[in-house]
């Protein structure tokens, strides 16, 4: 059972008595989870947690000092804020610290599904016999993973600040693979609604991937235009809106540094029709009505018209440069600012190239141009002549998102779709489109299916 | 059998070497007070009678309960700040059951009898909504009961040492690391954790243990603003399974003003020419090579599938077992959950197996897996290898690494040695970038700091260096270790896996290593 706005506020307000510090940010999140896994066409583990967190953060002569438990009780409580409270008195003065909130005005966000957060078990248990009964038909070994969450979190503050929310998320993601090990295929899809969640489509697609990546051809690696699917788009750019931090990047340890100790900040560094924005109360991807630090959310733009427009000031760096703190980013939308071209469109309209669905295993090799490096993985495809020919064997890829996404690389742009990080295994969720570029860089080949 | 944070400390001979509970401030004892109010209220073998009874009514083949307690401690500064100072606590059960071949697990942070009933019939009521579809039914290798207690080989409990301490500590090493013209920023940090789990299972098991680990870490950066470059250097030494001696045993400051100076070295380093190179791979790198290339493919619940929608299968299938070459013949790999100051060294796993050590890779040739009951049942063997491990009490348990370690020459061979043997070749320290596919063939890596070796001697410092290969291919091109007095222990304290996904603290200890003729990149020029 999910913490009720009443409940919450309950326990913000004991945690608050208890505090003597000068000023103090108070948390609770209660949590209901539960998840079915199935592999080899058979059900594997399954299970639910039930949780209750609590945070405390003092300062007591601008010194900080936090202490979390589980344990609720009055005891507990007053334990938690005593050891808060001790671990600031021992602490050097937080150079950083910013008195926190007074009351703020929240604009309602509505990411909540009581049927999410309570999901049926049985049912759940059918949904996935589906998918099996799917891949059992089409000849194919699935394994797949659901899970749905509910949350209720509040958060108060010294000053008199309190809000409280409550969200929800199912996922469901299925990989379906020849019985012979040489072909595989992937989808992923999440909604904070499980009524939303189209379990078949995630299941048909997996299989579909699978069945035409059979037989792959191996090519050579090196330069290619591609087309990247949105999952493939989301693996590589899920965090986006999370990496224009000014501070980092005013320090000179951003792709957003400029020489001489400056910034990008107003230069037209991607191609003109993309747009990166975070809008909490976007209908797809409804987002925390709570930014930094508890700052009313609010729509900002990151980049418009390809020109990054702004970056990220957290509040204590705002202060320090005079700037306004940032509310926000709380959800990550890339889109174009022209009418979205559909994926077939897209490969209709190549020459020569790659059709990608999903990236895997990403990671950073050099921040300074955000050079990633990562696998290509269930199912790839040649184009050429505007028809998909064959499917090919994976790559290894090392390329830059900065230059990906730069004037002169981006082809096309699809219609944005809700799409969570296969890394993240569905547990967040973006708006972004399928692209395609004119040039993606694969290293070496992969032998992996 | 009722066991409080204080009995379990004088039972298990924790508090020896440090601060003992009547000495300790009094901010520790209010929380040991608050954590014993809580712990008084909970009988944890009354506790286990009503969830194994209670699941055995309701048709379960097997029934375990965990009721585990872990603390986390976490401190973080960057150059003369305190950025943080947090401890968390959690406590809480969790109930898996064995159904009609199903597993079902719930669990909860409310630990009382009458919750343990209510998650228990929940788990049942999981596994049996799921086993109506049930199409392959899991069953379990038996293991023998044990009723006792364990705890990991630390000396000085970091929870007991004052953060004061620790903060000053971590101050001192930042300003080291700051003492070399040219340094911009430095970040460090100390995390610790405490688990004090108690599982009991319908085989009648019930087992308590108490394990601690340390992650100290830092990074230096070096920014040159004149022309936007930046470079990095973190700490070479990992995360152990000891308690705070590990922070005292190492001299921190000399390696931070080192990452210093070699952060700045970085800045104007000579870019490496692509093409093959021989590597001398130092074990604060190659630790992380082998959990890549050797840990992981070595999983046997990968080789099944059961991992297929997430961290992959392996390139290694069951009838490879005794067969694969996977390295040259110096190549032996043993997984270990006995090693002392071991991540992943247990006393017994979270089904009530004991810690073993074995032999994955002998003389180059893979001839064992990693195993957990189930997935020992489902391959015929007789017993498990004791690899299963939950994060929480809040995580059902299942298939996780056990330390894997490459071990030493029997010769005395050096570093110098190794180095000795190259005429074109690179030497690597620490762990950099890393990615792999999802059946553990192909790879990247790069590292902290790259030295050019020429002609059987270091040379000057190269940057923008990684190298890809495909993991027999470069395990088969070993061709000299390092002896027992190179062996050193590196780690992860979070290698993830599974879904949702949890983490696992595992080691790995290698000595240094030469490979011969290996693909290195210039990350620079995105090659």
């Amino acid at each position: 059972m999910l913490l009720t706005e009443k409940d919450a506020r309950t326990i913000c307000d004991k945690l608050l008595n208890y505090v003597k510090a000068d000023d103090a940010s108070v948390g609770v999140t209660s949590e209901n989870y539960g998840h079915l896994r199935f592999a080899a066409n058979a059900y594997t583990t399954s299970g639910a947690r039930e949780n209750v967190s609590v945070g405390v953060t003092v300062w007591i002569d601008k010194k900080r000092g936090a202490a979390s438990t589980n344990e609720i009780d009055d005891e507990s409580l007053k334990a938690t804020v005593a050891l808060a409270e001790q671990l600031a008195r021992i602490s050097p003065v937080d150079r950083e610290y910013m008195p926190t909130l007074p009351q703020q005005t929240y604009k309602p966000v509505n990411g909540y599904a009581e049927a999410t957060s309570n999901i049926s078990v049985t049912s759940r248990a059918k949904t996935i016999n589906d998918v099996i009964t799917a891949c059992e038909k089409a000849k194919v070994v699935g394994a797949g993973f659901h899970q749905a969450r509910g949350t209720a979190s509040a958060s108060a503050t010294r000053n008199g600040n309190f809000f409280y929310e409550r969200s929800s998320l199912v996922s469901l993601s299925t990989t379906a693979r020849t019985p012979d090990g040489t072909s595989s295929g992937y989808f992923l899809r999440n909604h904070f609604d499980v009524a939303k969640l189209d379990t078949a489509r995630v299941a048909h697609e997996a299989i579909r991937k699978a069945l035409d990546a059979r037989n792959p051809r191996v090519l050579e690696a090196g330069d290619y235009p591609a087309i990247l699917e949105p999952q493939a788009v989301a693996d590589l750019l899920s965090f986006f809106a999370f990496t224009f931090d000014a501070r980092n990047a005013e320090e000179g340890r951003s792709p957003f540094s400029a020489p001489g100790g400056k910034t990008k900040l107003g230069q037209k560094i991607f191609d003109e029709r993309i747009k990166v924005y975070s809008d909490p109360w976007h209908p797809d991807l409804p987002a925390s009505r709570a930014a930094q630090g508890g700052l009313p959310a609010q729509k900002i733009h990151l980049v418009r018209n390809g020109v990054l427009e702004n970056l990220v000031y957290s509040r204590f760096w705002a202060k320090q440069k005079g700037k306004e703190p940032t509310p926000g980013p709380v959800n990550n939308i890339l889109e174009s600012s022209q009418p979205p071209v559909a994926l077939e469109d897209m490969i209709k309209s190549m020459d020569r190239g790659l059709l990608l669905g999903r990236f895997w295993y990403i990671r950073g090799v050099d921040p300074r141009v955000a050079l990633q490096t990562g696998l290509t993985r269930d199912g790839i495809w040649y184009v050429e002549k505007g028809k998909i020919q064959y499917p090919v064997k994976n790559f290894r890829f090392n390329q830059s998102l900065i230059e990906l996404l730069a004037p002169g690389n981006v082809d096309m742009i699809g219609k944005p779709e809700r799409v969570g990080s296969s890394e993240g295994q569905g547990g967040n969720a973006s708006l972004l489109p399928a692209l395609k570029v004119k040039k993606f860089h694969f290293s070496s080949q992969s032998e992996a299916v | 059998m009722t066991t409080s944070r204080r009995d379990f400390l004088k039972t298990a001979g924790v508090a020896a070497g440090a601060l003992s509970i009547s000495t300790l401030p009094d901010w520790v004892s209010k929380v040991v007070a608050a954590e014993e109010a809580a712990a008084n209220g909970v009988d944890k073998d009354a506790l286990a009678d009503v969830a194994l009874s209670t699941a055995r009514k309701l048709g379960v083949t097997y029934a375990d309960i965990r009721i585990n307690r872990y603390r986390i401690e976490s401190i973080s500064t960057r150059e003369q700040q305190v950025q943080n100072v947090s401890r968390s606590q959690n406590f809480g059960f969790g109930v898996r059951v064995l159904y009609k071949g199903t597993w079902g697990f719930a669990s909860s942070r409310d630990v009382t009898p009458e919750n343990v009933r209510r998650i228990t019939q929940q788990a049942v009521g999981i596994a049996r909504a799921n086993s109506v579809y049930q199409r392959k039914r899991i069953s379990l290798v038996p293991v023998e009961k044990v009723v006792t207690s364990w705890k990991n080989a630390f000396q000085k409990d970091p929870f007991e040492v004052s953060i004061d301490d620790k903060i000053q500590f971590l101050l001192a090493l930042n300003q080291s690391a700051m003492k070399t013209q040219g340094v911009s920023f430095v970040s460090s940090s100390m995390g610790f954790v405490n688990e004090q789990k108690f599982y009991a299972s319908t085989d009648g098991s019930r087992i308590e243990q108490y394990i601690v680990r340390a992650n100290p870490s830092f990074t230096v950066t070096a920014v040159n603003r004149s022309t936007g470059d930046f470079q990095t250097r973190s700490s070479l030494n990992g995360p152990q399974g000891m308690g705070y001696e590990y922070i005292e045993k190492h001299d921190w400051k000399r390696e931070a003003q080192q990452a210093g100076e070699e952060a700045v070295m970085k800045l104007k380093a000579k870019p490496v020419e692509p093409g093959k190179y021989d590597l001398v791979l130092h074990p604060s790198h190659l630790w992380l090579t082998i959990h890549e290339s050797v840990g992981h493919p070595t999983e046997l619940d990968r080789a099944l599938w059961m991992e297929a929608n997430y961290a992959g299968t392996s390139f290694i299938t069951p009838e490879k077992t005794g067969k694969l070459q996977f390295g040259s013949k110096l190549v032996n790999f043993i997984a270990d959950r006995t090693q002392p100051a071991g991540l992943a060294t247990v006393g017994y796993d979270d089904e009530g197996v004991p810690g073993q050590r074995w032999h994955l890779i002998k003389d180059g040739v893979f001839i064992d897996w990693q195993t957990t009951r189930d997935l020992a049942a489902m391959t015929g063997q007789k017993k498990s290898y004791g690899c299963n491990h939950a994060d929480s009490w809040g995580s059902i348990s299942f298939p996780r690494m056990p330390n894997v370690s490459l071990q030493p020459a029997s010769s005395n061979t050096s570093l110098d040695d190794l180095i000795a043997g190259v005429e074109k070749g690179i030497l690597i320290y620490g762990d950099g970038s890393y990615s792999i596919d999802q059946q553990r063939y192909n790879f990247q890596f790069g590292g902290q700091v790259f030295w050019e070796i020429k002609n059987g001697k270091r040379g000057e410092m190269l940057r923008d260096v990684a190298y890809q290969s495909r993991t027999t291919d470069f395990w088969n091109s070993l061709d000299a270790l390092g002896g027992e007095a190179t062996y050193e222990l590196g780690g992860s304290f979070g290698d993830g896996k599974g879904e949702p996904g949890q983490s696992n603290a595992v080691s790995h200890g290698c000595p240094p290593a030469r490979f011969r003729q290996t693909n290195v990149l210039n990350t620079g020029r995105t090659s």
